[in-house]
């Protein structure tokens, strides 16, 4: 048992009221002290000032800008940061030919698979197939003005075919999505010309297109004879030359083309590290 | 200290946090107004409203009942907050066929439709903010995603790439039932007897409609666009 | 011994017998049926860790699905176990501290009755299907109303006590209690009003949510630990609060930060950018006012080791505070944003803090005071100290394993998460050690609660040792126990028995 002055009865106390009180009294002998100076030790300052050091910071951070800012969502001037160690932004690069290819066959399959069929052979009567279609691989400005404005009259063949073809640049065909289903046309259904029609080449087309005499009229094949038959305008791109999938611009590698050899005319583009 | 002074004292302590952090920001962020579109910065004119078609509300009252939150998030930090935008499917696809990368943050915007957002407790498993979009163009490319979720809420473990999975299975969303003339569209292609077939119940069908309505990666207004400026048209 | 005499000089206040006589059936319900929600609410938990790594256990059927289970032992845990222990406490403390007796017994067995069926009833809510979805906060819509009315029926009384006290100093465990019973009501009000009543932004919904679990926890069942803490530390030691200005800073303190803690739950969503950062900041700061009380409480139990460390309550009192340290300095550590924040976020850290605060801290203290109040509102000794030690040791042991699961698990989970280049499947594997680390540590407490339920229970049907009064043998502060003295000349001295030995 405990000496009683350091265990105050039960039923006199619950603590701390009678002890305050004894102590005011003067009770007995070898009562403690009530410890009310007592210093706090400093490991507990220094970790008090730790965390009040830590909350300053997060303060700062959360203060940029004006604490109680209700309006602001995100950090002032936040733009994203790359994730460290890699240089990789959207997607990855990829062959030219594929590229528009890629593009072509989704713009074949929304607009022309209705008519032209899953293989481009037409149904024989009501529609031509491109597969095999001299106007279809042949000069590509012909090739343009038809998918453009539409086509009425006897074919290559010498077939006609009813009211003709409608224009497919309603409601509306980006340049990107044009020349990726030339492309496309051009390049497979077992036609082999083996190049690319251009972005570039495809807006010159739009633009020749708007310039026609018979504009917003259907071409004929008169027409396109006598005035379509050539290239369209604008440099040519190897098929293997890495570009952007979605926007089709040529990704260029920051050091200058190595020196091309005399055969090839375009610049030599590689892929982006 | 009397006790006036106390409770003074505490309710100035205790109010004015309660003010500034929770009643004032409360009552702000009811009124948010939505952010105008312009035809210059946007291309596009109205106001920023991203689209939710399914069943939301339904959808997030079975997620809620069933405690999805637990295990899954719904949120996509900004870049100074966490890594979620890295990942190359969490907050949109880094290679979308059309739109090329289309990741980007929440925003508050993001959860129309809904009375709590389920922005969740922990990630066990992964987060669910554009999991319609990954369903439909990843998991199930060239299925059905609805059959891909109900097969997966059935029992997770099923599908061969979540083997290891620890989501609980929710038999108990579905019901065993007679086939009724032809097997019902939504039947699981799970054994259920000679006559009979598992197909989901109204609580399946409203949670699979809510998750394939979880596709939050629109295009964002000028202001809420984070890409740097720096980087665009590039080299 | 001193006089031996019961009565004083205040005329206002009673004799403790007559206190501890009128306390005995509220304390012993809220105790008991407290009991009985933790021993549910930890089973639920140990079914509920177990599907986290074996999802296929106890699948059958929906009310046992890990989604509904989980959210049943939270909340059985907090307002079933927790708040009813509160609510012992508040009424022990109270009535003890203002020297008068509780008058209103009946109002607040009928208002403790009240809390026990709205918990059930949310509880089979949950189960059933029909929870919420907002953590803490499951319970179906109509559940909260019944708990708030049955609150304030229960604290009014102490709050009464409070004013009539008698005149004399207040010491710090009174601010404590009158500080919870104050903050209580303002917390939960707010958030189900705004959540449940008020339409609001989704997100600030979310917020709210966030803030009010931080706000339960750190102004209500902390104050009320703590205010246990300190009453355990002057009865034991028969001194007063060592350092009273500290305890002023410390309360102070906590009533001036806990406010803002809880919204770095929400760091990087897209609520207003400073609200997370204030929150984080708060919840660092929440060392301060830990550390004050942690040092004014272990300190005298540490100088006084030699007779007390025998003392179950102040064993459990003890390693319950050791817990609200390591608690205090976890939060420092794991909440910073911009580094740690975003690992913990959302890690196993959130539920091991959780635990630390629940049953680490709070549920230690609250066994300490119960194995020192149970002998005197019963009458009866406690049976076994074997079965106190179990209880203490087992517990012990599944909160090192918590603390473990919390410090490195969370940390270690967190970094996976954030490493973007590993396909899901490789995060949540880093994940399943803890996951099982956790069932593990819920089984240990578990284990060590069984044998507090049989030991509660054997006190309360009066098995075995019927015995000696139980003021005849004890010290204050010291649990009463069978420990074969000869206590002839104690009784021969006249004290008051403190119950009806019938």
């Amino acid at each position: 048992m405990s000496s009683p002055n350091n265990s105050p009865d039960l039923e006199e106390s619950s603590g701390a009221t009678v002890a305050e009180g004894a102590a005011a009294h003067g009770n007995g002998g070898g009562r403690p002290e009530s410890n009310e100076n007592e210093a706090v030790p400093l490991w507990v300052l220094a970790a008090c000032g730790v965390a009040l050091l830590i909350a300053g910071r997060i303060l700062d951070l959360g203060g940029g800008g004006g604490l109680l800012d209700y309006q602001k969502m995100f950090r002032t001037r936040y733009e994203r940061t790359p994730p460290p160690g890699s240089a990789e932004q959207g997607p990855p690069p990829k062959e030219a030919l594929a590229a528009y290819m890629a593009k072509g066959a989704k713009i074949y399959g929304a607009k022309c698979i209705v008519c032209h069929g899953p293989e481009a052979k037409g149904d024989g009567a009501n529609f031509p197939a491109l597969a095999g279609s001299k106007w279809a691989t042949g000069e590509t400005e012909r090739f343009s003005m038809i998918i453009l404005n539409g086509l009425k009259g006897p074919m290559s063949t010498g077939k006609s075919y009813g009211a003709g073809m409608p224009s497919q640049a309603i409601p509306s065909l980006s340049p990107e999505d044009f020349s990726g289903v030339m492309t496309y046309v051009r390049n497979h259904f077992g036609n082999n010309t083996g190049d690319v029609v251009t972005v570039e080449m495809a807006k010159a087309a739009m633009t020749l297109s708007a310039a026609r005499a018979n504009a917003g009229l259907q071409v004929t094949g008169d027409e396109l004879t006598a005035d379509h038959l050539k290239p369209l305008p604008g440099k040519t791109l190897d098929p293997k030359a890495m570009v952007d999938p979605v926007t089709l611009a040529p990704v260029y590698v920051a050091a200058p083309p190595a020196t091309s050899p005399p055969a090839a005319a375009e610049p030599k583009a590689t892929p982006k590290p | 200290m009397s006790l006036r002074t106390f409770i003074l004292a505490l309710a100035s302590s205790f109010g004015a946090a309660w003010l500034s952090i929770i009643v004032i920001p409360f009552f702000k962020m009811r009124a948010l107004a939505p952010i105008p579109l312009t035809q210059a910065t946007d291309g596009a004119s109205g106001i920023f409203f991203p689209k939710r078609t399914g069943r939301v509300a339904d959808g997030a009252r079975v997620y809620a009942e069933n405690g999805c939150y637990l295990c899954h998030t719904q949120v996509v930090r900004p870049t100074y907050a966490g890594h979620d935008l890295y990942r190359p499917d969490w907050g949109g696809l880094k290679d979308d066929a059309d739109r090329g990368d289309t990741r980007r943050e929440t925003n508050a915007y993001d959860f129309y439709g809904e009375k709590f957002a389920q922005l969740g407790v922990t990630r066990t498993g992964p987060d669910l903010t554009n999991i319609g979009r990954r369903v439909e163009t990843i998991y199930a490319v060239g299925g059905d995603p609805a059959a891909w979720l109900y097969a997966h809420l059935f029992n997770p473990r099923s599908l061969p790439q979540l083997w290891q999975s620890t989501c609980p299975p929710h038999k108990f969303l579905f019901e065993k039932r007679e086939i009724k003339g032809n097997p019902s569209a939504d039947a699981l292609k799970v054994p259920a007897g000679k006559t009979r077939e598992w197909v989901p119940d109204a609580d399946a069908q409203a949670l699979v409609s809510y998750l394939l309505s979880l596709k939050k990666d629109q295009k964002v207004p000028a202001a809420l666009n984070f890409t740097p400026k720096s980087t665009e048209g590039n080299p | 011994m001193l006089s031996t005499t019961t009565t004083t000089t205040d005329h206002d206040s009673q004799p403790l017998a007559v206190i501890d006589r009128s306390l005995r059936h509220p304390v012993m319900l809220f105790l008991t049926a407290g009991a009985a929600w933790l021993a549910l609410a930890i089973l639920l938990g140990v079914i509920a860790s177990a599907k986290v790594h074996d999802p296929g256990f106890l699948s059958r059927h929906g009310w046992l699905a890990y989604g509904r289970i989980f959210p049943a032992h939270l909340n059985a845990l907090v307002y079933g176990w927790g708040m009813q222990a509160g609510y012992a406490l508040i009424l022990w403390l109270s009535a003890r501290l203002c020297r008068k007796e509780c008058k209103a017994t009946g109002t607040i067995l009928t208002a403790g009755l009240v809390w026990n069926l709205g918990v059930a009833l949310g509880v089979m809510g949950i189960l059933s299907g029909n929870g919420t979805g907002m953590p803490w906060m499951e319970f179906p819509g109509f559940v909260w109303p019944v708990l708030i009315a049955g609150y304030l029926s229960i604290v009014i009384w102490p709050f009464i006590q409070f004013r009539v006290r008698p005149a004399g100093p207040v010491v710090i465990t009174q601010w404590y209690i009158l500080g919870a019973m104050i903050w209580f009501p303002w917390i939960y009000i707010t958030a189900n009003v705004l959540l449940h009543c008020l339409p609001g932004h989704p997100v600030m919904a979310s917020a709210i949510n966030a803030w009010y679990m931080s706000a339960l926890v750190f102004l209500f069942f902390t104050p009320v630990a703590l205010g246990t803490a300190y009453d355990l530390v002057t009865n034991a030691t028969g001194r007063p609060v060592p350092g009273k200005a500290l305890a002023n800073m410390g309360f102070w303190s906590l009533a001036i930060i806990a406010p803002w803690a809880g919204m770095q739950k929400l760091a990087g969503m897209p609520v207003p950018y400073f609200l997370p950062y204030l929150g984080a900041a708060a919840a660092v700061l929440l060392f301060i006012p830990i550390c004050a009380a942690a040092c004014n409480i272990i300190r005298p139990l540490w100088a006084g080791r030699a007779t007390l460390a025998a003392e179950p309550s102040v064993r459990f009192t003890a390693a319950g505070m050791i817990s609200l340290v390591v608690l205090g300095v976890a939060m420092m550590v794991l909440n910073i944003p911009d580094s740690t924040l975003q690992l913990t976020q959302f890690s196993l850290s959130g539920y091991g803090f959780d635990t630390l605060a629940i049953y680490g801290f709070f549920s230690m203290v609250m066994f300490g005071a119960a194995y020192s109040i149970v002998p005197r509102v019963t009458g009866r000794a406690w049976h076994s100290p074997k079965l106190i030690e179990m209880h203490f040791l087992f517990s012990v042991y599944g909160l090192l394993t918590v603390m473990l699961v919390t410090l490195v698990g969370g940390v270690v989970q967190g970094m996976g998460q954030e490493d973007w280049k590993l396909p899901w499947s490789g995060v949540a594997a880093i994940a399943n050690p803890f996951a099982v680390a956790i069932t593990f540590a819920w089984c240990l407490i578990l284990f060590s609660n069984i044998f507090f339920f049989v030991h509660l229970a054997v006190m309360w049907l009066r098995w075995g040792f019927g015995g000696l009064p139980a003021t005849e043998q004890e010290t204050p502060g010291k649990t009463v126990m069978h420990d074969g003295e000869d206590h002839t000349e104690d009784a021969a001295a006249g004290h008051e028995p403190l119950v009806d030995p019938t």
